[in-house]
């Protein structure tokens, strides 16, 4: 650079001996120069105070607000749900405190590795992690539950090693406890994540992304009362999403109870007697027997008392979650479908329990009375001799009035009441079959109720509509629809109504299975007092007609023996429905004490062959259980009706 | 007794008291900041800041005592010391976030690029008061900007774009002060325009460069990426309002919303504790120390300490701009310190030799 010379060096010890007039080598300027510094200066803290006071003064609100939202995080506590007790207040669910992984998305997946450690300290894959994190139907600001009622092992790790797990937080939440195991698994029913459907159905009403909701039974049926409202927590939390201390806390209100009309006692015996019942027939000759359901009920005001379906499952294995596996395993078509509560889900062919209607409606009509004989030669020939039905007893049951016809389940006598239905005209069977609520829902307090079905023109020109050649209706589908064979169907609650009906005098009560809503405080909320359906429109001559016949199948009929030595009189009536392809269901539907009915049992088994001889023996244990009678085991009875 | 009308004739109270204004207000903002970086230390990062404090002001009062023209018979070595040193942090220096500006000396870490911006308004004020204020002739203001080019590009490859600004900005203070025909210096700034234009088409900026300046136009693009930094910095000075949310109660820096919080965004912990009235309290600050430094190079009795003023204002004034600017959105984020409030040693040095320089001048301004 050549700044080093010698001239160089005198000038600089020059200036410093001041002897120099450099002043004067100043640019001519200078004043201006520096002042246009103090200009320049001036306007970049003036920009600077103008874009503060912008900014601080002007838009500060809305600055504090995003500052306060950074830094709150409103953590919802779920409110404990309601327990569930029978009607004697034995608890059948209760809650137990559970903890639950929630990460915050945001945080979570900036910080690398974070849901790599999760996946494998939870035993999930980091694609079901990044699924839960990632979907978009919930504010991505608000942490997500990935893992629901976690080993004591994994939450101490993490408490551990909160450093690793920027985002991840640990929450308390209530878990429901199964004290009695699986018993009545169907009436209560189990919990699960809310689903989109559910979650854009219920958003008004206060539900979350990642709520636990009533999936089947009660759970579901009562939500509203169980759930109760949730409180809050508001926190600080840091830059990491860690909660420092509590701004606001507002407690949950847990939900109400619910006591059931349920009799634990009745049910478990139910259980029970239905899965022996199914065990006899399969070591017997029905060996496809494999599932079916009982229902009893109080006939003077439409309690169930006990509701029980085979095969069943247990709750337990939906607690924080069901797992992929376990759901394939109960929904797989080999599994019987254990979660359907047959009792109310399931429609089937009634077989001759449905004679009790045909009978009750022929005396209604006019078209019997209890002391028409008819003479039954094993053989009906209404239609001519080339159209002859029989009667399950080839030989015949000879001159049958009513009663004895109820009794030995005679084909040959309903088979013409049938006929005489058909000949009168505007399809009064179908009238009175609906009149006994087959076809459309009981209105019981359980979600997922079937309908049943009531055969008739209409319905079969629909149903056939692609086969021209089977819609029209024939007399013989009257007459086949009369014994209960054909194509009605019923559910076992259905029948459990209508034999309640029969053995209260014609009241139709709508069944229920939760008699109160109760409030923390043990106060009653809601209470399920009896709703009359229906009031039968028949005399009371017809119906204690009708139930003389029930009483004479169990001391003389298709069901005698099977209550013998039994300490009071029973009423019921067997039945054997053809199902095309399968083996014979097997029906029993009765009520006890036979003249002053307290409870009232229909049991079903899919494929288990003759009514007396399968269902009977279930239904007898568990009348036996509901009024103290002592037993020795199952009963052995022998049936061959339908 | 002390007569303070006589010795305020050789030492610039004002200056004084707002650079230890602006020390202490440092101080306390550095605590803010820091005291729960490190468990149970909360005095570790301003300890550490004292240090080079005390370091600093010895570092001043010699050059105070030495007639800062005996500075002229250091450029050259001054010179070739920086560039080596520039070039050694290039192939040797410790790397963080991406780009190597340190040097490990013992315990301490040194950013040269700090030390460059002063010993280049050393060294360029040395040669243009050498022409004695004569740049009408291109020839000289060329070789002026030939004189930055080495320094200037060794720290843009570091990479270190807000200290090559700024000593783009001293070098355009420096020449404005020496008398550079206005024409010219238009002609040059137009050039300067040209240049950035460039670098953003053909791409010569690194990609977090690019991402950071995306960012400073529309924040909002990505707020959880590189918005982000902006995003929390702005709601932070924002959220200050008029008054501030006190001392130490700044929930944005105390809860770490506000990442860098004791570097290049510690403004923001001034707007978000200290309102817009700590905010004007610390332009305040600044403004008199500016305004004094100008007066310095008004007072010098010669060329040399003109400019050498008009340099160390003109590094104050651009950090003190983008800084600021970048903190409230309305510059890029260029990664560079605001003067006497960031935690950093090499910068707080930096800046105190510069007021010991502008003390120095004002000291012998009399011929």
């Amino acid at each position: 650079m050549g700044l080093m010379n010698r001239e160089y060096r005198k000038y600089i010890e020059e200036e410093i001996a001041g002897k120099s007039l450099d002043k004067s080598q100043k640019p001519e300027d200078i004043k201006g120069r520096l002042f246009g510094f103090v200009v320049f200066a001036v306007l970049v803290f003036s920009v600077l105070l103008g874009r503060l006071w912008f900014m601080q003064v002007m838009q500060g609100e809305s600055y504090q607000k995003q500052a306060d939202s950074n830094r709150r995080r409103i953590i919802p506590i779920d409110a404990p749900r309601g327990y569930i007790y029978d009607r004697n207040h034995k608890v059948l669910v209760s809650n137990r405190p559970g903890l639950a992984i929630s990460v915050m998305p945001t945080i979570a997946q900036v910080n690398k590795g974070v849901i790599d450690r999760l996946a494998v300290l939870t035993g999930m894959t980091t694609k079901e992690i990044n699924d839960k994190l990632s979907a978009t139907n919930a504010d991505p600001l608000k942490p997500r539950v990935i893992k629901r009622d976690v080993d004591k092992k994994i939450v101490a790790y993490i408490s551990e090693h909160q450093a690793d797990f920027p985002g991840v937080d640990l929450t308390v939440e209530t878990i429901r406890e199964y004290p009695l195991g699986n018993l009545s698994a169907h009436v209560v029913g189990y919990l699960g994540e809310i689903s989109n459907d559910e979650l854009k159905a219920k958003k008004s009403d206060g539900y979350d992304m990642g709520d636990v909701v009533g999936k089947t039974g009660v759970e579901k049926a009562y939500e509203w009362a169980l759930r109760g409202t949730k409180g809050s927590q508001q926190v600080e939390v840091n830059a990491a999403g860690r909660p420092l201390r509590v701004l606001k806390n507002i407690t949950p209100n847990p939900g109400h109870d619910l006591i059931l009309t349920i009799d634990i006692g009745i049910q478990e015996a139910a259980e029970k007697a239905l899965a022996n019942g199914i065990a006899e027939a399969k070591a017997g000759r029905f060996k496809k027997a494999n599932a079916g359901a009982v229902v009893v009920m109080d006939p003077t005001n439409g309690e169930v008392v006990a509701l029980a379906s085979y095969p069943t499952y247990d709750p337990n294995l939906f607690l924080g979650g069901i797992s992929s596996k376990n759901w394939e395993t109960l929904t797989n078509p080999s599994s019987g479908y254990p979660l359907n509560d047959r009792a109310i889900m399931a429609a089937y062919p009634s077989g001759s329990t449905f004679k009790v209607i045909t009978g009750i409606g022929a005396l209604a009509d006019g078209l019997t009375t209890a002391s028409r004989t008819i003479n039954c030669t094993g053989t009906w020939t209404g239609f001519g001799a080339e159209w002859a039905k029989s009667c399950w007893l080839k030989s015949g049951h000879g001159n049958v009035d009513f009663i004895s016809a109820v009794a030995q389940s005679c084909d040959s006598y309903f088979y013409q009441l049938g006929y005489e239905f058909e000949k009168k005209g505007g399809e009064r069977l179908q009238y009175w079959a609906r009149v006994f609520g087959i076809g459309k829902q009981t209105g019981i307090d359980l979600p997922s109720e079937a309908t049943g079905r009531v055969p008739d023109k209409k319905w079969k020109k629909e149903f056939n509509k692609d086969f021209p050649e089977y819609q029209t209706w024939v007399p013989g589908d009257t007459v086949n629809m009369a014994i209960g064979q054909g194509d009605l169907l019923l559910t076992p609650l259905q029948l459990a109504m209508d034999y309640s009906a029969v053995a209260n005098g014609g009241t139709i009560y709508k069944p229920h299975t939760v008699r109160s809503v109760v409030n923390s405080d043990g106060k009653v909320v809601y209470d399920n007092k009896p709703v009359v359906t229906q009031k039968l429109p028949v005399s009371q001559e017809a119906i204690a007609t009708m139930k003389e016949g029930l009483k004479q199948v169990v001391a003389n009929g298709t069901a005698a023996g099977l209550f013998s030595g039994f300490p009071m009189p029973v009423a019921g009536k067997t039945g054997t429905a053809e199902v095309q392809g399968k083996d014979d269901f097997a029906w029993f539907a009765g009520y006890a004490p036979a003249d002053n009915p307290k409870y009232v049992a229909v049991c079903v088994i899919e494929q288990g062959g003759h009514g007396g001889s399968a269902a009977g023996p279930v239904v007898r244990s568990v009348l036996a259980k509901a009024l103290n009678v002592q037993e020795q085991g199952m009963v052995k009875a022998e049936d061959a009706s339908r | 007794m002390i007569d303070f009308q006589k010795i305020s004739r050789y030492v610039d109270f004002p200056l004084i008291a707002s650079v230890i204004g602006l020390i202490v207000y440092g101080s306390m903002v550095v605590y803010s900041a820091t005291a729960k970086d490190v468990p149970g230390d909360p005095f570790f990062s301003l300890n550490r800041q004292l240090v080079w404090v005390a370091l600093g002001i010895v570092l001043a009062m010699i050059v105070v005592v030495l007639d800062y023209n005996r500075l002229r018979n250091w450029i050259v070595p001054l010179y070739i010391a920086i560039a080596a040193v520039l070039l050694l942090v290039m192939f040797t220096g410790a790397s963080e976030l991406g780009a190597q500006r340190w040097i490990d000396i013992g315990a301490f870490r040194f950013q040269p690029s700090e030390f460059a911006k002063i010993i280049i308004v050393i060294t360029l004020a040395g040669q243009l008061s050498l022409y004695k204020g004569d740049l009408s002739n291109p020839k000289n203001t060329l070789l002026a900007f030939a004189h930055v080019g080495l320094p200037l590009f060794l720290i843009y490859k570091q990479p270190d774009l807000g200290t090559a600004l700024c000593i783009l900005a001293i070098t355009l203070g420096i020449i404005f002060a020496a008398g550079i025909p206005l024409r010219q210096f238009m002609v040059i700034l137009f050039i300067g325009m040209a240049v950035v234009l460039v670098v953003f088409n053909f791409h010569l900026l690194k990609d977090y460069q690019m991402k950071r300046l995306i960012v400073f136009l529309d924040p909002d693009v990505d707020p959880l990426g590189s918005g982000y930094n902006l995003l929390q910095s702005k709601i932070a000075v924002g959220s200050g309002m008029f008054m501030g949310k006190g001392f130490m109660s700044g929930t944005q820096t105390n809860l770490r919303f506000l990442p860098m919080r004791s570097t290049d965004f510690i403004f923001a912990v001034v707007g978000e504790e200290f309102g817009f009235a700590g905010a004007l309290a610390l332009i305040g600050l600044y403004a008199t120390m500016i305004i004094r430094g100008i007066r310095v190079a008004a007072l010098s009795k010669n060329l040399f300490g003109t400019l050498l003023a008009a340099g160390i204002v003109s590094m104050w004034v651009f950090q003190i701009l983008i800084n600021i600017g970048m903190t409230t959105g309305i510059m890029p984020i260029t990664g560079i310190p605001l003067p006497f409030i960031s935690l950093g040693g090499s910068a707080l040095m930096t800046n105190l030799l510069g007021v010991g320089i502008l003390l120095n001048i004002y000291a012998r301004r009399f011929v």
